[in-house]
């Protein structure tokens, strides 16, 4: 089975904004609303400090909550894993974005539709890859197949020992090298 | 936070609505001669939840502009939400056929009144699990909400009732000693409730603690003390409780009147505070 | 490009649904499809899907890129695969800046200021004939050398503006580099003959960043390289006083007092003569000046630089050693505005500083050291197709005060003090905020206010179009062509802006066809008798290639210059790298590279300010972006950073409001608390704080650091000294 996933390198994420504003473009949104956040880090003190820029958008969890709680069934996986919003059905009544322990389900103002990052879907496919992975200066961001052991981002994942965010709330599929 | 003011409402007034439908069965049940308060439940019932609905509906936007896609409500039983829709599917066409024959002057059969009961327990209740099942919020996900929502949903419903009974026939409102006691009693269990649930979730989760000290001393302290606590819990409690418990005689001053309107209004307020506060002081767990 | 397609892919059972525009508005509406395929599925009804290759104008760095418009509207930009500095990636402010065309905040036509100081719309001829006559009046009473132009440098607009200004006699043509990287230039020109280098990130083994962030002054390429030499292994040493976003690539944070990384420098020179750790055979052969070098260097012990920069002297120690173990795989990195562009009274002498530690190195021309590579030149064009104008006779303004300053950029400070003294009557800006950013705005009004005539040409009303007599609408960046931009490295190559969409307003024109319009107006029109694709492909055939070839490939790859590793050739006077120079002694300097101070030393319960970019904008001509500002807004970009210590000392809390004063100004914004900041220093992002009217997103949000600092020029080179100032701040309530 094909399992699409995410990897983000926070190590390698200058937090240029160029994935927000290239996905705000690509799906047409408006500049106040975005699928990507960016949540800076700060540990340490001075001078012993590090910082990190921690994008954040849909995980596309495996339990997703925002599925379970979608009232329509607007929000639905596909059989390649991805988390979606069937914007036809959606009634705007913002279940998602409260069951969302991430924060990163949107209300577009011009539908009301509670929509999210989407990995670029369209037509049966994810992006290849989605436009925030191919515009990262830095190449912070690997786009693949989880199932798929040869793939770019199982290696890399396994190189770095990347982790979801944050495992107890969801089995999320975006992976963090922090 | 997501949800603002117009879902405090809509949980408000579904609650209300439920508790009122409760109110009427009530006093049909223990006082068959209260006619009025008894039509006032059966009538305030389905329009509150009229009301409410309106407002969930004008807050689902994109339902709002394609209100076919409203049907699309029924189809995840998983979700809460759903449950609830059914429930209202039951209670609202009940509510409005037990209205409907109450005024036209006809009795209400049994079954309906039962099945009506069933149904606004489920959606008192249903209001609370629907916050209750988000893990993502600490002042939401856990088991004494539903159980506050549901008793401020009985004592909201009692209240608004009352208040019409207070106006319309007071004289036999002011002998209603059950009525009056479980008013006494409501307001008693959900302050312990809500003393059980701030206490519980505060020690659960730092976002939890977080959410309770922005209620009880950070920003929204005025409206939890002032509104839900003073106004909705404490005064009502005072005012219905001196006369039940303590001097035991029935009053008929107009002092006591306004009094009791206050009594009777703050809970209303207190209802509408304990949804909103609920709803706007909720931190979501950290990722990070 | 798959991934296009893919997007762009269309079902055709849901386009049956679809009759034109319409029906594609009902359908968004309705939205019974995904975000992005109603997207597609427009461009699929209107049958209108375009790409096109133009240059980003995001920066100075004029990335490549590729534009694909929907329905003849920009839908999405991508970085050009074979573009050197964007290598297929776009920063976010290439992303935001692409939208330009389409910002409520564009001028849309010419304008014209009124006594009272308001603006209204003039037609072009008229605004045409007006400034003509204007200019034929200096001419008349002043002589050419009246007239100059400032101009941030463009493609078409470091053409036709020094052709503009040449054609009139005048040879008064600056850059905005007063304000950027002039002294840091000119600095290095002295030392290495060459205004630039660039650090062999593939092969480095240690790196060293003095002020500069790759992570905030994004270039991709930059970027990319500096993250495949951390994945290396590479040493990356950041001196800064803010921990910058470059930080997450570094191995060590070198938190130093601004303005005195000259001493941190010279402590590592001295360590490695002292110890004699330097190349000795490139010091005897490529060199001259060095006894002199080193026996002053030898006061600039570890710890008389610990005294004056704050940096330990063990650290100061070991970063030597180490940087001596690297050699010559390690190098200094050359920065560009930072903490040495433009900054303080000692950034010229810094960066002559930093080339000597790199010559100590011996990593000049190395293999992972610094390198010294060319850049593609254009051959003569036809002169009776594209006249030559005649060199103007007298020099140029502030040349003689500021012998020092680089003579490609001059120091546009010249024209400030020039209008004030009445040598600079007339004075144009292409694609410059001078007024906002170059010195103290108030100065800068006040100058412009005696000049006879102000034209300004831009594509929003700046605070330099709100101080120009008239302002003159250029269409935006991916609405027009302009001639071709050679880009000079290992590898030469030249790129091409064109046009990818119509022009939203009429009534903007590009920079050539102003041009154009002003020569002809002022009398010189006969220098101007060729278009401006006529030029390019003339320019383009002297270098092999022709205009069409490098309108559809976006960029094309010239003769290969045969770059090598190894000592570079020095053009300097002495054809050798310079530890003394005749140039700087003539200027009244110390001819020996050594220690210079800053000028303005705080106080007790003084701050030190430094500036400093952020990643999405671009000096002050982004903030009224939408896609930008929205982004500064969310996330309060726009905060004054404070350490930790000084605000718990000064009772300051995250979010906090504060009133920041200097002797030139005060102002209040909002604090962000950090631990990222070295304590006595505070940080004030430099692009905030606009006060047009006209950029409504832009205005009043934030602090114009400019506003703080007193305008005084760098001796011998003109720069303006951006970080020169003691400030203090207090807590106010909102």
């Amino acid at each position: 089975m094909t399992r699409y996933g995410m990897l983000i390198n926070t190590k390698k994420c200058v937090g240029c904004y160029a994935c927000r504003i290239a996905c705000q473009m690509v799906n047409g949104l408006d500049h106040e609303e975005a699928f990507i956040k960016f949540d800076e880090v700060e540990q340490g003190t001075y001078p012993n400090v590090y910082a990190e820029v921690v994008p954040v958008q849909c995980m596309h969890c495996e339990d997703a909550p925002c599925e379970a709680v979608c009232p329509t069934h607007a929000t639905y996986t596909t059989d390649s894993g991805v988390v979606l919003v069937d914007e036809g059905k959606c009634i705007g009544c913002k279940y998602c974005m409260a069951a969302c322990p991430y924060g990163v389900r949107v209300q577009i103002e011009q539908t009301g539709v509670i929509e999210k990052c989407r990995f670029c879907w369209y037509e049966g496919e994810p992006g290849n890859p989605p436009r925030c992975v191919n515009t990262c200066v830095s190449g912070a961001r690997i786009f693949g197949d989880l199932d798929d052991p040869e793939s770019e981002i199982c290696q890399e994942i396994a190189r770095t020992n990347a982790q979801p965010l944050a495992s107890d709330l969801t089995a999320a599929k975006i992976y963090y090298v922090r | 936070m997501v949800w603002g003011s117009m879902i405090a409402w809509y949980l408000f007034l579904a609650g209300a609505s439920a508790g009122a439908f409760l109110t009427s069965a009530f006093v049909e049940a223990k006082y068959p001669d209260s006619v009025k308060m008894r039509v006032a439940g059966r009538i305030i019932a389905p329009i509150f939840l009229g009301i409410g609905l309106l407002m969930l509906m004008l807050d689902a936007e994109a339902g709002l502009h394609n209100p076919l896609r409203f049907f699309y409500l029924v189809m995840n039983p998983g979700s809460v939400m759903t449950l609830g829709v059914y429930f209202i599917c039951v209670f609202m066409p009940v509510s409005v056929i037990a209205a409907l024959l109450e005024v036209l002057r006809r009795p209400v059969p049994k079954w309906l009144t039962w099945v009506g009961i069933v149904s606004a327990f489920c959606v008192a209740a249903y209001t609370g699990f629907l916050l209750g099942v988000v893990k993502a919020y600490p002042l939401w996900n856990n088991a004494i909400l539903p159980v506050l929502f549901v008793v401020s949903a009985l004592s909201a419903g009692l209240a608004a009732t009352s208040l019409v009974g207070l106006v319309t026939d007071r004289e036999r409102f002011e002998r209603m000693w059950l009525i009056k006691k479980s008013h006494v009693i409501l307001s008693a269990i959900e302050m312990v409730v809500l003393v059980t649930m701030l206490i519980i979730v505060s020690s659960g989760s730092a976002e939890g603690a977080a959410s309770v000290a922005s209620l009880v001393s950070g920003q929204y302290a005025p409206m939890f003390w002032g509104g839900l606590v003073l106004l909705g819990l404490v005064a009502p409690f005072a005012i219905e409780g001196y006369p039940v418990f303590i001097t035991r005689k029935v009053e008929t001053s107009t002092t006591s009147m306004v009094v009791s309107v206050i009594g009777e209004g703050g809970v209303l307020v207190g209802g509408f505070m304990l949804r909103l506060l609920v709803i706007l002081a909720a931190l979501p767990v950290m990722y990070l | 490009m798959q991934e296009k397609e893919a997007l762009m892919r269309c079902n055709p059972t849901r386009r049956t649904f679809l009759k034109g525009t319409a029906a594609t508005a009902a359908l968004a509406a309705v939205g019974t499809c995904s975000v992005t395929a109603w997207q597609a599925e427009r461009a699929e009804a209107a049958g209108a899907k375009t790409q096109g290759a133009s240059l980003c104008n995001g920066c100075s760095s004029k990335c490549g890129l590729v534009a694909t418009t929907l329905d003849g509207r920009l839908w999405t930009v991508e970085g050009m695969e074979a573009h050197p500095y964007s290598k297929g990636t776009l920063c976010g402010r290439g992303h935001g800046t692409a939208q330009w065309a389409y910002s409520d905040g564009r001028l849309t036509q010419p304008m014209k200021r009124a006594e009272d100081g308001s603006f209204a719309p003039i037609s072009w001829d008229d605004a045409f004939a007006e400034i003509g006559a204007k200019v034929q009046e200096i001419l008349a009473e002043a002589g050419p050398e009246a007239l100059a132009i400032v101009q941030d440098p463009r493609p078409s607009g470091k053409y036709y503006s020094k052709r503009f200004m040449n054609a009139l006699g005048s040879a008064n043509v600056y850059t905005h580099a007063a304000a950027c990287n002039l002294s840091k230039e000119s600095g290095i020109q002295e030392a290495t003959g060459a205004s630039n280098y660039s650090v062999d990130f593939p092969n480095t083994k240690m790196v060293v960043f003095i002020g500069r962030s790759y992570g905030d002054g994004i270039r991709p390429s930059s970027v990319k390289s500096l993250a495949g030499a951390a994945d290396k292994g590479a040493r990356v040493v950041i001196v800064d006083p803010r921990l910058n976003n470059t930080g997450i690539f570094a191995t060590d944070w070198v938190p130093i007092k601004p303005g005195t990384d000259i001493a941190l420098l010279l402590g590592i020179a001295n360590v490695l003569v002292a110890n004699d750790l330097y190349d000795h055979e490139f010091v005897e052969q490529f060199t001259v000046g060095f006894p002199e070098f080193a026996a002053q260097v030898a006061e600039y012990t570890p710890a008389w630089a610990e005294g004056v920069c704050d940096v330990p002297a063990d650290t100061i120690v070991e970063l030597a050693e180490a940087l001596a173990a690297a050699a010559p795989a390690c190098a200094i990195e050359p920065s560009w505005r930072a903490a040495f562009g433009c900054a303080y009274q000692n950034s010229f002498e810094t960066a002559r500083v930093v080339c000597a530690v790199n010559a100590l190195l011996g990593c000049w021309g190395q293999k992972g050291g610094a390198l010294i590579t060319s850049s593609p030149k254009v051959g003569d064009v036809d002169p009776a197709k594209f006249p030559e104008v005649p060199k103007p006779t007298a020099k140029r303004v502030g040349d003689a005060e500021f012998p020092l300053a680089l003579s490609g950029t001059g120091t546009n400070l010249a024209v400030l003090n020039g209008c004030n003294d009445g040598t600079v009557q007339g004075v144009f800006f292409y694609n410059s905020n001078a007024v906002q950013g170059y010195a103290q705005p108030a100065k800068w009004r006040e100058a412009l206010a005696k000049a006879k005539l102000v034209v300004t040409i831009d594509v929003q009303m700046s605070e330099t179009a709100l101080a120009s007599d008239y302002v003159l609408p250029e269409c935006t960046v991916l609405e027009r062509m302009e001639l071709p931009e050679f880009i000079g490295g290992k590898k030469h190559y030249v790129a091409l802006r064109t046009p990818v969409i119509d022009r939203v307003h009429p009534e903007t024109k590009s920079c050539d066809e102003i041009f154009v319009g002003l020569a002809e107006a002022c009398g010189v029109g006969q220098y101007f008798p060729f278009t401006v694709e006529e030029l390019a492909d003339a320019q383009l055939a002297t270098v092999g290639t022709s205009l069409d070839a490098v309108r559809e490939a976006g960029i094309v790859e010239l003769a290969d210059p045969g770059f090598q590793f190894g000592t570079p050739a020095f053009k300097t006077p002495t054809e050798k790298f310079q530890f003394t120079s005749a140039k700087v002694a003539e200027a009244g300097l110390n001819p020996v590279i050594g220690y210079v101070p800053r000028l303005v030393e705080p106080a007790a319960g003084e701050f030190s300010l430094i500036g400093g970019k952020q990643g999405i904008h671009s000096h002050t001509m982004t903030l009224n972006l939408e896609a930008l500002n929205a982004i500064s807004r969310e996330y309060q970009l726009e905060r004054l950073w404070m350490a930790a210590s000084d605000a718990a000392e000064l009772g300051i809390a995250d979010g906090d409001t504060v009133e920041l004063s200097s002797s030139e100004a005060s102002g209040r914004v909002a604090v962000k608390v950090t631990e990222r900041l070295k304590p006595g220093v505070l940080f004030l992002p430099t692009h905030y704080g606009s006060t047009s009217p006209y950029l409504t997103r832009a205005q009043g949000f934030g602090l114009n650091m400019m506003d703080f600092i007193p305008l005084h020029l760098e001796p011998a080179v003109g720069s303006t000294m951006s970080q020169e100032v003691a400030v203090t701040v207090r807590k106010v309530e909102d």
